[in-house]
């Protein structure tokens, strides 16, 4: 008995090693995806997407797809690559899922209001500039709050879990409480529920909020700079000029200024050259 | 709260929907820990050289680990291992993973409970170890574990809403999508989730009660 339960100890102990050697002996099979897309019939290409944004990727419940400028510009992306829009798949992502994903070759690109950053590049390569983007504070109509100076020790700021708005604002607010949440909609319910005193994040995300909820305002300019780009996973450098060549075509032909006006028809469409 | 808008057959179909894939995921899950649960827990209960120690030694790991970690090794760990699965599939490989170890020892316990005299009898009638366990242990044995396997699959479906945090589209993921678009109906969405769950796994109880009351 004593024998038994010294070698299922030893047991324990060694499996997890076991699967940590098999783990590391074998290397990501990680297949060029233009070489993919070209070889293949159907060429599918699978963006990461957001699925709980307003404007840019949002479920709609009625048709049972994801929609939005995300959406839509993934889906002229991709018919500049492989001749047919229907050839996008959307794979819903989160904030903190959407990099393993890519890493794992689960998705080939995240168009999921990303931002591109210098800590993010390390594990990505971004696109060019698809959507410029800043960070700014959601406010009730009735708020006291005008800009981001006005935040101090007495106000809580909500912010979405792994963004770059956390890191933001505790910079440009260091005073400041700021409360973490799951996703942008449960920081706009914790705002509702009055749990914080604004929510922040970018300036495109806050507007989609407003769209859809009046009795709410942005306060003062967008304090940040923090344009989005489309994230490709390193090694993959083909599919990645293939993309920024296709976002040329789309912005010089037109398509870009359509699907821009689409979404956000009160905005003026930016020059992005 | 807006229980009229949030109740329109829009919003409910999608919640029907979710839960056509809960359901999916839990009966695919069932059927295959069930099998091999019952391997498993036949393994040990064996007692086979080596071969019983090393099944009892990964059964205890996996039991002894949170299924949200299984789920999440099943989605973003394989992968880099080379095994790339869908959402649906990882669920399905994560429930089946946790729920096969859980049931494996129900199973063994089911199997232990039944003297050691009843081995000794069948034996001595001139059954072999295999028949004696297949004719005498497990009719017996069998009574005894059905209300315990009945709980640990109606935990399993309760189980299936964890898949939402790699957006599994089930019941809860829905729901959760219902609600973020629309404030008012969180409380409503909430009430719904909890009925469908609720309908579910009361339906599989009572199921067993019919179950236990045939064995016996």
């Amino acid at each position: 008995m004593k024998q038994s339960k010294k070698q299922n100890l030893l047991f324990l102990l060694l499996f997890p090693l076991m699967l940590l050697a098999a783990c590391t002996s074998s290397t990501v099979a990680n297949q060029d995806i233009t070489e993919r897309l070209s070889q293949s019939s159907a060429p599918i290409v699978n963006w990461g997407v957001k699925a709980d944004t307003n404007l840019f990727g949002l479920y709609n419940i009625e048709k049972g797809e994801i929609e939005g400028f995300d959406i839509d510009i993934a889906k002229a992306l991709t018919e500049e690559i492989t001749g047919d829009a229907e050839n996008a798949e959307f794979i819903e992502v989160t904030s903190k899922t959407r990099i393993p994903l890519i890493k794992n070759g689960n998705i080939d690109a995240i168009i999921a209001t990303m931002t591109i950053s210098e800590e993010r590049m390390k594990q990505v390569n971004f696109s060019d500039v698809y959507f410029a983007a800043g960070q700014s504070l959601l406010v009730p109509n009735d708020s006291t709050i005008q800009s981001v100076e006005d935040l101090d020790t007495d106000t809580t700021v909500l912010a979405v879990k792994g963004s770059t708005s956390a890191q933001n604002i505790r910079e440009h607010a260091p005073e400041t409480n700021v409360l973490e949440l799951e996703n942008y909609s449960e920081a706009f319910t914790a705002l509702q529920s009055g749990q914080g005193d604004a929510v922040t994040t970018d300036n495109a995300i806050l507007l989609g909020i407003i769209a859809d909820n009046p009795g709410y305002r942005l306060a003062g300019a967008p304090f940040t700079d923090e344009p989005y780009g489309i994230a490709i996973n390193h090694g993959q450098e083909n599919f990645l000029d293939a993309v920024n060549e296709a976002l040329d075509t789309i912005i010089e032909n037109g398509t870009y200024a359509e699907i821009f006006s689409k979404w956000f028809p009160e905005e003026e469409v930016p020059d992005l050259d | 709260m807006d229980f009229t808008g949030a109740y329109s057959w829009v919003n409910i179909r999608f919640l029907l929907d979710g839960l056509l894939v809960t359901i999916e995921v839990a009966a695919i899950s069932i059927i295959l820990s069930f099998i091999i649960g019952a391997i498993l827990g036949l393994l040990r209960y064996m007692k086979i050289p080596v071969l019983s120690l090393i099944v009892g030694a990964i059964i205890d790991i996996i039991r002894n680990l949170p299924l949200l970690l299984i789920i999440f090794f099943t989605y973003f760990a394989l992968p880099q291992v080379g095994v790339r699965l869908s959402i649906f599939w990882s669920a399905v490989a994560a429930m089946t993973i946790f729920e096969s170890a859980m049931l494996s020892e129900i199973i063994r316990g089911g199997l232990t409970s039944i003297p050691s005299g009843q081995m000794e009898a069948g034996r001595s009638t001139g059954l072999t170890y295999v028949q004696t366990i297949w004719y005498i242990i497990i009719p017996q044995a069998l009574r005894a574990m059905v209300p315990p396997i009945v709980s640990q699959f109606v935990a399993l479906v309760k189980d299936t809403s964890l898949a939402t945090i790699i957006t599994l589209p089930e019941l809860t993921h829905n729901a959760r999508i219902v609600y973020g678009q629309n404030t008012t109906y969180v409380i409503p969405m909430f009430i719904a989730m909890g009925f469908f769950y609720w309908v579910v796994c009361y339906t599989l109880s009572k199921l067993s009660k019919r179950l236990e009351q045939s064995a016996g």
